[in-house]
């Protein structure tokens, strides 16, 4: 009775507002999530060390990344649970406990580098990382905890707007255009431990593997109906548009400015300071904004969403309208993340850039696993009916599964076969 | 041996039953407990009554009859005098342990919820071997993965022990039945004694399967009641997977304003279908409601209320409200309606019990009493219902005639949020 007349009320909203949210589905929210530090850090190393050598990798990285989400909408659609839930009742509870441990050790390392994001940027500006980052967990924990959560996702939303100043950061660095094309029209990669390492991050980031939970989740707290797949088609397209076009300009921006002159960077930090000689003051606080807003916005959403997978996982209650007492172990789970991901920040000579390559090392073997288990629940015809996977989707995936692999193994492979 | 040993599920799963020469047997792949409850405490639909066995490769339902349970030295050991096999009949009765409840959502009837289950307690005594609690606890998960001791031994010297939380076998209610021919029905009969609203919540975390599944296993009356309780979502995922006519006799059960609000959200031709399928009468009701906008005071009163005459006494009404048994929402406010149903006065229940049974209603009656109109704009209802105190608010069309009332429970989370934004300014 109650329930249905918010829903009332939230469908007039709807009408009025209409093409406003219909642009704001759970596909452009996981695409805006997508590029955080991490992504922003990874794309920026790449490109200084590599030039526009490994643009490339953003073509299949996008093919893949719209095959995956659509796989994760369409469960999310027929089945009505999340892919935590389908794992745990599927897959068996040892493989269950290897991944959602994984999910949760990547969760803590990328919200870490999240936080080396806050204070990274705010450094550009002259604020001591002492001051930024317990300000922004307390905000981000006060945000979250306070139920102003739903709201605070929309105005990241709008201010992810900014990962746009990419775009101005990247054509301030007057880019050579002929050579970028030319580099993807001919795609190539060195058999080096190096260049290997650098192309699973790339991937690693762009489809990272807490994204799959987030994204079927939201298409369930949506509402959406299969009936109506188009239009939720459409939303996945143009957020893996964003990710892989924002991707693109943060490349270009330092393959055009960093990587003739040869600079090496570690951090997005790095990448900002540099610029600034380069293309100028602008060019490199407008990229240190891009990221300092890039990294609040995923250091909320990354850590709940965290807490929420691993707690439907082994069924703990889990959720923000639950009280401390009714969900203790989601709100421990939750502030956990935030305040050692914070500390580790705030350690002096903390390693950072061996937690961030560790984080992603993690998602990249994680990653396989969780395509692997969703390959075999949605060709499952107890769990998804008529809506198995079509062959094109099939083929698309177990070549995503097997190249990954490959990536992953050969990854172990050379440097013991360069002894 | 002792005569009781209590186990747990994934202590014998994949374990080797002997035979009473000491020879292997076959592998144990499930249990099996019957899924019909033949009523509340009683040990029967705790009993284990079969085990799924693997014999050279190929799997097939034993009677558990012969087999016995027992522990030497933290070591399960499973014996058994004889294969009895079991009747297809027999196995659909069934729910399988592994199958049907581990790592499933069940119902936790007490803390009227889902839980997941780690693992299920079960013991031995003389009389059989009986499930007795499933465990929803951290240790169960630990246990589970294999390393609940271990990590036990490290914690206990810091005198810290895991929480264990087992819920009784008789207080859950299994869910998901997918791979079983049994009635539906009967296999859910404990979610009967949950709170409708209760209910509602449940299938709302529940899959999409499942929750219709759980939704059409109950009876008409319950139906319209957790119906109306749903979030708009879930009722219009409800409404259109279960069959036309089955719907349609939920409906009839449902005030006419709830019915017109799902419509609402329906495809035209879905909600035309129903409204055929309805009694012409119910069905009539909730397409002059449909006929008012989301924004207007017709779209939300119902057309359930109690209107009387002015020349019937106290003794009358109450006679006929004890023949009507009205729901209690109708209770708040009853109406006295004069010449061509025109509105001519209210009373309540109060007014009721606290006058001679010979008076007549238009003596005790409050007489111009308080109204809204039903195309008149909603966002009236709350400062009506709150300058007045009322509980529920008649609604006359332009002509003065009555047409129905606005509840305050219908409107009680639009008056909350109303007030927080107020608030917020």
């Amino acid at each position: 009775m109650a329930g249905l007349k918010i829903g009332i009320h939230r469908r007039n909203i709807f009408r009025r507002l209409g093409i406003f949210l219909m642009i704001l589905g759970p596909g452009i929210i996981t695409g805006s999530v997508d590029n955080d530090a991490g992504g922003i850090t990874t794309y920026s190393v790449a490109g200084a060390l590599y030039g526009y050598g490994l643009i490339w990798t953003l073509i299949p990285s996008f093919i893949v990344l719209v095959v995956i989400q659509e796989m994760n909408a369409r469960m999310g659609i027929v089945t009505g649970k999340g892919l935590a839930d389908l794992i745990r009742e599927n897959a068996g509870i040892k493989i269950t406990f290897l991944i959602f441990i994984g999910l949760l050790f990547s969760g803590i390392g990328n919200t870490t580098t999240e936080f080396a994001g806050v204070a990274g940027s705010m450094e550009v500006f002259g604020v001591s990382k002492y001051i930024s980052v317990p300000i922004v967990a307390i905000l981000v924990w006060v945000l979250v905890v306070k139920g102003t959560y739903k709201i605070a996702e929309r105005i990241f939303l709008i201010f992810s707007i900014s990962l746009l100043t990419y775009v101005v950061s990247a054509i301030m660095g007057k880019p050579d255009w002929e050579s970028i094309g030319s580099a993807i029209i001919h795609p190539r990669m060195e058999l080096s431990t190096r260049s290997m390492t650098m192309v699973i991050a790339l991937v690693g980031t762009t489809i990272a593997p807490w994204m799959q939970f987030y994204m079927q989740s939201s298409v369930i707290e949506k509402g959406l109906k299969m009936k109506n797949f188009k239009y939720t088609m459409a939303d996945i397209i143009v957020g893996c548009i964003i990710t892989v076009v924002v991707a693109f300009f943060i490349m270009v921006a330092c393959a055009s400015t960093l990587h003739p002159n040869g600079i090496v960077i570690n951090e997005a930090k790095d990448a900002a300071l540099a610029l600034k000689p380069l293309a100028g003051n602008l060019a490199s606080q407008v990229f240190a904004f891009g990221l300092f807003i890039a990294s609040i916005f995923s250091a909320t959403i990354l850590p709940l969403a965290t807490a929420f997978f691993v707690c439907e996982a082994f069924g703990f209650e889990a959720g923000l309208d639950k009280k401390w007492d009714e969900a203790r172990e989601f709100y421990i789970l939750y502030t956990g993340i935030l305040v050692i991901s914070a500390i580790i920040i705030l350690l002096p000579n903390a390693p950072l850039i061996q937690i961030s390559i560790w984080s992603q090392v993690i998602n990249g073997i994680l990653l396989p696993v969780v395509l692997i288990s969703m390959m075999i629940l949605i060709n499952n015809t107890k769990i998804m009916g008529t809506h198995v996977n079509g062959r094109a989707t099939n083929i698309i995936g177990w070549s995503a599964v097997v190249v990954l692999v490959g990536l992953s193994a050969a990854l172990l492979i050379l440097p013991v076969l360069r002894l | 041996m002792t005569s009781l040993t209590t186990f747990y599920l994934s202590g014998i799963l994949g374990k080797e039953a002997f035979g009473s020469d000491g020879d292997a047997i076959g592998k144990i792949k499930d249990l099996l407990v019957s899924a019909v409850p033949s009523g509340q405490n009683d040990p029967g639909q705790q009993l284990i009554t079969g085990v799924k066995l693997r014999i050279d490769g190929v799997t097939k339902f034993y009677s558990f009859n012969p087999f016995r349970v027992s522990k030497a030295r933290e070591m399960i050991n499973v014996t058994c005098t004889g294969l009895i096999e079991l009747s297809r009949e027999e196995v659909d009765n069934g729910l399988l342990l592994d199958e049907n409840i581990l790592d499933k959502q069940i119902v936790d009837l007490n803390g009227r919820k889902l839980v997941r289950v780690n693992d299920v307690r079960l013991a031995t005594l003389p009389a059989g071997t009986f499930a007795v609690a499933v465990d929803i606890g951290i240790e169960g998960l630990l246990r589970r993965i294999g390393i609940a001791a271990p990590i036990k031994r490290v914690l206990s010297l810091f005198k810290i022990s895991i929480p264990a939380r087992f819920i009784l076998w008789d207080d859950v209610q299994a869910i998901d039945f997918s791979n079983l021919n049994i009635k539906l029905s009967k296999s859910y009969a404990k979610l009967h004694m949950l709170h409708p609203s209760d209910l509602a919540d449940i299938l709302e975390d529940l899959g999409k399967k499942s929750s219709a599944s759980v939704f059409s296993a109950l009876d008409e009356e319950k139906a319209a009641d957790v119906l109306e309780e749903l979030e708009t979502d879930a009722q219009v995922h409800i409404v259109e997977s279960l069959p036309v006519g089955k719907v349609a006799d939920v409906f009839e059960k449902m005030p006419a304003d709830e019915v017109a609000d799902i419509l609402d959200e329906l495809e035209d031709d879905k909600a035309e279908l129903l409204l055929k399928e309805m009694e012409a009468e119910s069905s009539q009701e909730v397409r002059e409601l449909l006929e008012y906008d989301d924004n207007l005071v017709g779209s939300i009163m119902t057309t359930d209320y109690l209107s009387f005459s002015g020349s019937n006494t106290v003794e009358e009404v109450l006679r006929e409200l004890r023949l009507k048994k009205p729901e209690s929402a109708e209770l708040y406010n009853m109406f006295v309606t004069g010449k061509d149903d025109r509105l001519a006065g209210t009373f309540n229940l109060r007014d009721l019990v606290v006058s001679e049974p010979d008076k007549k209603i238009s003596a005790i009656m409050k007489s111009e009493p308080v109204s809204l109109y039903d195309d008149q704009k909603t966002t009236a209802i709350a400062e009506l219902v709150s300058k007045y105190n009322l509980l529920a608010v008649p609604v006359i069309d332009r002509n003065e005639q009555l047409q129905g009332m606005v509840v305050v429970d219908d409107v009680v989370e639009d008056l909350i949020s109303e007030r927080r934004t107020r608030k917020r300014k």
